[in-house]
């Protein structure tokens, strides 16, 4: 289909004439390329258009069979492109250089050890009891874990009996379909349907051919309890009642805070196939060598030259993704090709070179062309400026010549990235950062210190101030707001990272959510309940301000004990502080509805 | 009902502490030509007394028929709507309002509310047009561009609306805005005219007063009539008869602060820091307002401090009040004034002692 679509739109004039050069261009590269095709297409089809020009009163059947003519030509050569583009670019090299072997598995040798051993008890011990034949196989994108149960089934010469998740109907499809009387099967019908027929084939079959492996690559998606209540019951039988050694792959997503119901939904599912019998491995993300050393390979195999630097930087930059690692390959060594015609490209080139030099001391990696986004959690990021890791030695101390600074305002060199970049990756918004800092920054400074303890918090109320005028006018464009707020961070952060001065030796910190936030709402409450007590209770005979009621009125009333305010909080006693403690308990029980919200957040 | 409330003085004639200026206020009612009103003077005056009394004066027995309201109003703001909520208190000729309580958007307040109360003016019984009284509370609060709306509201509704504005401090507001209102100052009463209120009081109420006990009550006070009133009634629930010598209880909150203080004064740490922070918020729960914790404060620290620190610490408490004042949360801004006093202390402790 696809096929035909894009084929009419290249038989018109400008299209195709926009399609040679590119064509020719990439001809060059190869010379085994069967170039006269699409020229001789094009001269025909040429000729064709202009001998149909008087369309109008030629029949209509002649004009047809010309298109079928041109049609089939167009089609000729289009193949015969497809085909030379296959040979030139062969595939994808994360296609063309899928391991082969298990020594080639970027995945640590243990781990595909243990995997192994796995399914080779289980296929060449078939008599034995084993407790499960289901092995969850769990870990981020593109860490080999298909790959490394492709490669364990070749080696073990088993059968594959695989799982994909089927490509989703399109409505139109759907439509077409239905008319055509062929029923929608929901992809977790379709999936069920799948468990229950290998289970019951494999193990009436299996008896005789006892390799094969199954191998459920994507669990189906699936949405709201009732489809997700299925999924589950059927996985769980599944790994009940199969014989056959199972393989489950799930994505983890990690360490995002995305944090959506999938996510959240997929872990459970583990846990309940965990719980069922299956066993678990982990997948940990590619380590930076084995990806160095996948990447110099195929380097090597295609001719091409990158520095090692290079490819350690793209290393870096994959986070522990071998996928992503050869795509950024593949694409970094097309770049300096195309640009190697023009003259001026090769003091581009160097300079290009120069700067990743450059950019590969100062260990700078967002500025590639590639690279995954890293994110980090709110959390993680917290925890790196309230632990302000240093460096326990400076080591550009040339610097110290150039400007002496003095002594109180020297700092070690941070062992972390800019804190705006950390603030960036964990997606913080001014607000709740600076209240969490502002929350926790105290557990971490030293107890002789109190003089770093007025830093910070003279650094947070700057912070403060900074937020609250972004408040300001309402007329105010965002973008003057957003440079306040990340001004009004940066100052809480820098000011937390560079107040404190002598940190603590790490250890082991809860961080805990602002008290702020719990505060302004039991007092939002209290006013509230103030004001509306104050006004029934002397019918509103008079408006005090609030301050007044707060500051005065309520510690008579307390005294009288006369209970107006209707809840405990007036309790008697001279013990002022116990009372306000109580009063703040059962405060806190109030606005408890309104806790849950931010604890949410 | 508070004896606060119970003897507040209902009409002009019966005002027994600022009795010219209640005169005063008789007579220019009587002449119906009202202008607008600016009351100012320290808390505990009597400035909203006076100015019920007055409405009363102006309206009769209509004026005492409030009702509150908490209303959501809907301003139109250029590209946006934007819900507020404010409670009022209104009868048939006034509505009284604090709207220093929308925070950042008062400007709004007073531009939308103010016009749309002033179109609706009433009919009184001779059909003559009257004009409606609005009560402004806590005007000084107001920030610069609500001053700025409410001088020009002030002119276009003259003519059917007046405005009585309330407020500490008249050094917080505007000069555009005192200079088009009638300027009444409310001093804060002696503590003579204070004993004399108490001993009214106490008449009333068939108590017995122990020679000087009135006068310990109104010194305790600040010159605070209410606050002396209602310290007045916890005595008498504390113990009655009275002793001369009774103990007049303080305000759980002050003394909380004063606690607060001698927090500050025994340890200065982060870790005791932190713990004054948790103290801060239970007064923040309890909704005193962050200026009057700083004010009490640096008062009982101020107590307890070598003279020549006082100086120091007093520049810190003013600069951290701006903030606060220019802030959003206050705690941020307290918290930064007591590390900062920790601070200067322990340096201070450190000089000396060793």
């Amino acid at each position: 289909m696809g096929k035909r679509d894009a084929v009419v739109v290249l038989s018109s004039d400008e299209e195709e004439e926009d399609w040679k050069p590119n064509k020719n261009s990439r001809s060059k590269l190869s010379s085994s390329v069967p170039q006269a095709n699409p020229e001789v297409a094009k001269k025909k089809k040429k000729a064709r258009f202009s001998s149909s020009v008087p369309r109008s009163r030629s029949s209509r059947v002649d004009q047809f069979e010309h298109l079928g003519d041109e049609f089939d030509e167009a089609l000729r050569a289009f193949n015969g492109s497809i085909g030379y583009v296959k040979n030139q670019r062969k595939e994808l090299w994360v296609d063309k250089y899928k391991p082969q072997s298990l020594e080639e598995l970027a995945v640590h040798k243990k781990k595909v050890e243990e995997v192994k051993m796995w399914f080779e008890q289980r296929l060449r011990t078939p008599k034995e009891e084993f407790d499960s034949y289901v092995l969850v196989i769990s870990g981020p994108a593109g860490v080999g874990k298909s790959a490394t149960v492709h490669m364990i089934a070749s080696h073990l010469g088993a059968g594959l009996c695989e799982w994909k998740t089927p490509i989703p109907t399109l409505w139109q499809e759907h439509v077409h379909n239905s008319s055509s009387g062929i029923r929608y099967t929901s992809k977790l019908d379709e999936f069920e349907n799948f468990v229950e027929r290998t289970r019951k084939y494999i193990s009436l079959s299996g008896e005789s051919k006892s390799s094969i492996i199954l191998l459920i690559d994507d669990l189906p998606v699936s949405n709201g309890k009732f489809a997700y209540g299925r999924l589950q019951n059927c996985l769980r039988v599944l790994v009940q009642s199969t014989r056959t050694p199972t393989a489950i792959l799930v994505t983890e997503y990690g360490n995002t805070e995305t944090a959506d119901r999938t996510a959240r939904s997929i872990e459970e599912l583990v846990l309940s196939l965990e719980s069922a019998g299956a066993c678990k491995v982990l997948f940990n993300p590619v380590t930076l060598n084995s990806i160095k050393r996948t990447l110099s390979r195929i380097c090597r195999l295609e001719q091409c030259n990158v520095t090692a630097g290079e490819i350690d930087l793209i290393a870096k930059a994959s986070g522990g993704d071998i996928r992503h690692a050869i795509t950024s390959l593949q694409y970094y060594t097309l770049k300096p090709e195309t640009s190697f015609s023009s003259p001026s490209s090769n003091g581009a080139l160097a300079c290009f070179e120069e700067k990743t030099v450059d950019l590969n001391s100062l260990d700078v990696e967002a500025s590639l062309p590639f690279g995954r986004d890293e994110t980090l959690s709110l959390f993680h990021a917290l925890g790196k400026f309230l632990h302000n890791k240093r460096d326990t030695e400076n080591a550009v101390t040339s610097d110290h010549d150039r400007f002496h600074l003095r002594e109180k305002f020297r700092r070690l060199p941070l062992k972390m990235e800019a804190p705006e970049k950390v603030l960036s990756q964990a997606h913080g918004q001014a607000r709740p950062v600076v209240d969490f800092l502002h929350e926790n920054v105290l557990d971490f400074i030293r107890d002789e210190n109190i003089d770093d303890a007025w830093t910070v918090a003279s650094y947070l109320s700057e912070a403060d101030f900074l937020l609250a005028s972004s408040r300001g006018t309402i007329t105010r464009s965002y973008e003057a707001e957003s440079v306040l707020q990340s001004t009004a961070v940066s100052v809480a952060v820098r000011g937390v990272l560079f107040g404190n001065s002598n940190p603590l030796s790490s250890r082991w910190h809860a961080i805990r959510r602002p008290k702020i936030w719990q505060v302004e709402q039991s007092s939002v409450c209290n006013k509230f309940e103030m004001m509306k007590q104050r006004f029934t209770a002397y019918d509103g005979l008079s408006s005090s301000n609030l301050s007044h009621v707060a500051m005065e009125h309520r510690h008579v009333l307390k005294w009288l004990g006369s209970r107006p305010y209707g809840n405990g909080v007036l309790t008697q006693g001279n013990d002022t502080e116990g009372n306000k403690v109580d009063g703040m308990t059962s405060e806190g029980q109030q606005c408890e509805a309104s806790e849950d919200e931010i604890e949410d957040w | 009902m508070l004896w606060v409330d119970k003897y507040r003085p209902k009409t002009l004639d019966k005002v027994m502490v600022h009795e010219d200026v209640a005169q005063n206020l008789k007579k220019l009612v009587t002449e119906q030509d009202c202008p607008h009103l600016l009351f100012y003077g320290p808390s505990g005056s009597g400035k909203k007394t006076l100015i019920m009394a007055l409405l009363r004066q102006m309206f009769g027995a209509a004026a005492d028929k409030v009702k509150v309201e908490n209303k959501t109003w809907k301003v139109d703001a250029g590209s946006r709507t934007i819900d507020l909520e404010l409670t009022t208190l209104s009868s048939t000729h006034h509505v009284e309002m604090n709207p220093s309580d929308a925070g950042f958007q008062d400007r709004y307040i007073v531009q939308e509310i103010i016009k749309e109360m002033a179109k609706n003016r009433p009919i009184d019984t001779k059909g003559k047009k009257g004009f409606k009284v609005l009560v402004l509370n806590e005007v000084d609060k107001l920030s610069r561009e609500a001053q700025h709306s409410l001088r020009r509201t002030m002119e276009k509704y003259s003519a059917s609306c007046r405005l009585i504005l309330c407020c500490n401090s008249s050094s917080k507001v505007t000069e555009a805005i005192r200079s088009r209102c009638l300027n009444v100052r409310i001093n804060a009463p002696t503590e003579e005219q204070i004993v004399k209120v108490l001993e009214f009081i106490g008449k009333k109420e068939g108590l017995q007063l122990p020679p000087g006990f009135a006068a310990r009550v109104a010194e305790k006070s600040n010159r605070s009539l209410r606050r002396a009133i209602l310290s007045f009634e916890t005595c008498r629930v504390q113990q009655y008869p009275f002793t001369s010598n009774q103990a007049i209880p303080p305000m759980d909150w002050e003394e909380y602060v004063s606690v607060i203080a001698s927090d500050i004064m025994k340890e200065q740490s982060p870790k005791r820091l932190f713990q004054v922070r948790g103290k801060l918020y239970e007064l923040l729960i309890n909704c005193i307002p962050p200026e009057m914790i700083l004010k009490r404060l640096l008062a009982e620290l101020l107590k307890k401090l070598d003279a020549e620190l006082k100086h120091e610490v007093c520049h810190w408490a003013a600069y951290y009040e701006h903030r606060m004042r220019l802030g959003q949360k206050a705690i941020f801004h307290l918290e930064a004034f007591v590390a900062k006093f920790m601070s200067i202390y322990k340096e201070f402790l450190i000089a000396t002692f060793g």
